[in-house]
């Protein structure tokens, strides 16, 4: 059994919507659970997280996780959908994977995502915007 | 013993790039850092989203001028892994002949600029010298010497003249003889060998720990190479090896980008004769892209870059997102300059090879109120290389 199928087998109950592609592995996960995959996929199985993905779309928003197994060029991707569109919050990862406090960082800083538990929460690509836009890229997107 | 805090940037002699670093010290030691990003953050994810998929590519060229064919190709793999869509041969082989090259002259400009930066002026003088002549093969190749527009979903936009081959091999031979020259004298020098040994270590855990990519997490010991792992063009029909050391310090740092000069020269050489034997397509027509999310990434000289990208079935795409290799190596600059005396800070920033356009993706104004720093590192880094060179030197 590959890493993919054990994956699955481990973890059924807790996950939704997959889609299979050649070395990608897209599924939707609850946002209680999203520390517990990111424990799996980053401390048990050796993952190591290329980046997320935010996105506003009509259900919500989305935050889409990348974690990378490099030994077989594998990607695991666990997208975590805030219906709470005024109020978007989400359980950080940044206490298990030191590598994703920026990335929160920057989706709290472009999209106004709160990051539950992140040690330093602060903006971090438009701190000093001189026209003092907040959340640009949602802000465009309702305009 | 004092405790001080030193600000770097954001506009500052040594630094390339707008930065700010801000390092607390004690004494010499390096106690803490600070890192703000932020000052060249220009808007390229929400910008694509506003381009047809084909006018995306010549975007993201520009997110980067030395990496100004990693972010189109990683760009193009995404679109491709949407629909599975597969490329010519030839046309295979010349996305990885222009990865290559790219490699090399971005590896022999970080040597330059590490030269610089403790003192080896000659190193860096040569090694800015002799990155001319891949730059040359990029005009032949491509009719440009930067930024050059080779990169399309299902191939290549221009083909390799056969008649140009015989002058690119001519050019990798120079290249080539001086490469071993830069290697041998990095490997014999013992003043270069003490300036670095030992300085800027990120630990193998610390390199896992912050996700660090590319040359960066292979000089601490992890064998990870998209190339590899993931091959894409013609990375699974060429053969190199993947260069791997395990004390992660900035001579570790120093010899994999060397190595792996070594090793890209030698991809090149494949290429060519490949290109040289086959003939063919360079571009497969592809007339849609269908809904759907693609993810593409490729070895960047700095590590992995990584595109991902969302289709609606339009000719644009509804999500495009870029994470650059240096996003993830700079906040490893916490793990790496503590402890260290102020002398190392520079060449421990510079290790990681930062790149702060590929790092931000709107404009910022300066606050007034940080003023410049009055210490200068680099007359600091390069007294110390002179302090050594004197000791082993014996005068």
């Amino acid at each position: 059994m590959d890493n993919v199928d054990n994956f699955i087998s481990l973890h059924n109950s807790k996950i939704s919507k997959l889609i299979k592609k050649k070395k990608r592995l897209y599924f939707e996960v609850k946002n209680d659970y999203i520390r517990e995959i990111t424990d799996y996929l980053f401390n048990k199985i050796g993952c190591r997280l290329s980046t997320a993905t935010a996105q506003e779309t009509y259900n919500g928003i989305e935050v889409l996780y990348h974690f990378s197994h490099d030994e077989s060029g594998q990607y695991f991707c666990p997208r975590v959908v805030i219906t709470d569109k005024k109020n978007p919050e989400i359980n950080s990862i940044t206490l298990l994977v030191k590598g994703a406090e920026w990335i929160e960082r920057e989706m709290y800083d472009l999209w106004g995502i709160k990051f539950i538990d992140h040690p330093r929460l602060e903006l971090l690509l438009t701190k000093d915007n001189p026209a003092g836009i907040k959340q640009p890229l949602r802000f465009r997107r309702e305009s | 013993m004092s405790k001080n805090i030193i600000p770097v940037g954001p506009f500052h002699p040594l630094l390339e790039e707008a930065e700010y670093f801000t390092l607390k010290v004690d004494g010499e030691k390096v106690i803490g850092i600070d890192l703000d990003i932020g000052w060249m953050h220009r808007g390229h994810e929400f910008i694509s989203e506003t381009k047809t998929f084909t006018q995306s590519l010549y975007l993201v060229e520009r997110i980067c001028g030395i990496c100004s064919t990693s972010h189109p190709l990683a760009c193009v793999h995404a679109i491709e892994d949407i629909d599975n869509i597969d490329i010519p041969l030839r046309a295979r082989y010349i996305r990885t002949l222009i990865g290559e090259l790219e490699r090399i002259h971005s590896h022999l400009l970080w040597i330059g600029l590490a030269g610089h930066f403790i003192g080896y002026d000659t190193l860096w003088m040569w090694a800015w010298k002799y990155r001319e002549p891949v730059l040359q093969m990029f005009e032949i190749i491509s009719g440009n010497r930067n930024h050059y527009g080779m990169m399309r979903v299902g191939g290549v936009a221009k083909d390799v003249d056969s008649s140009s081959i015989p002058k690119l091999y001519s050019i990798l031979d120079d290249i080539a003889s001086k490469m071993d020259m830069i290697a041998k004298a990095a490997n014999d020098d013992p003043v270069l060998r003490s300036r670095l040994v030992g300085v800027g270590v990120l630990s193998h855990e610390d390199a896992v720990r912050f996700c660090a990519v590319g040359p960066t997490s292979r000089a601490s010991g992890i064998p990870a190479d998209v190339r590899k792992d993931d091959p894409s063009d013609a990375y699974d029909l060429v053969e190199f090896n993947t260069i791997v050391m395990k004390n992660g310090d900035v001579y570790d740092k120093l010899v994999v980008r060397v190595l792996e000069t070594l090793e890209s020269i030698k991809i090149v050489r494949q290429c060519l004769d490949m290109l040289k034997n086959i003939n063919g397509p360079i571009l497969n027509d592809v007339k849609e892209i269908s809904p759907g999310e693609g993810i593409g990434r490729y070895e960047a000289p700095r590590g992995e870059v990584f595109h991902y990208i969302r289709s609606d079935g339009t000719n644009r795409p509804v999500r495009h997102k870029v994470r650059a290799p240096s996003y993830v190596n700079i906040p490893t600059f916490e793990a790496s300059c503590i402890g260290i005396p102020i002398a190392d800070a520079l060449i421990t920033l510079a290790a990681v090879d930062p790149c702060y356009c590929c790092t931000e993706r709107s404009i910022k104004v300066v606050d007034s109120a940080r003023q410049p720093t009055k210490i200068d590192l680099l007359k600091i880094s390069r007294e110390k290389t002179e302090y050594l060179r004197r000791q082993i030197n014996g005068n």
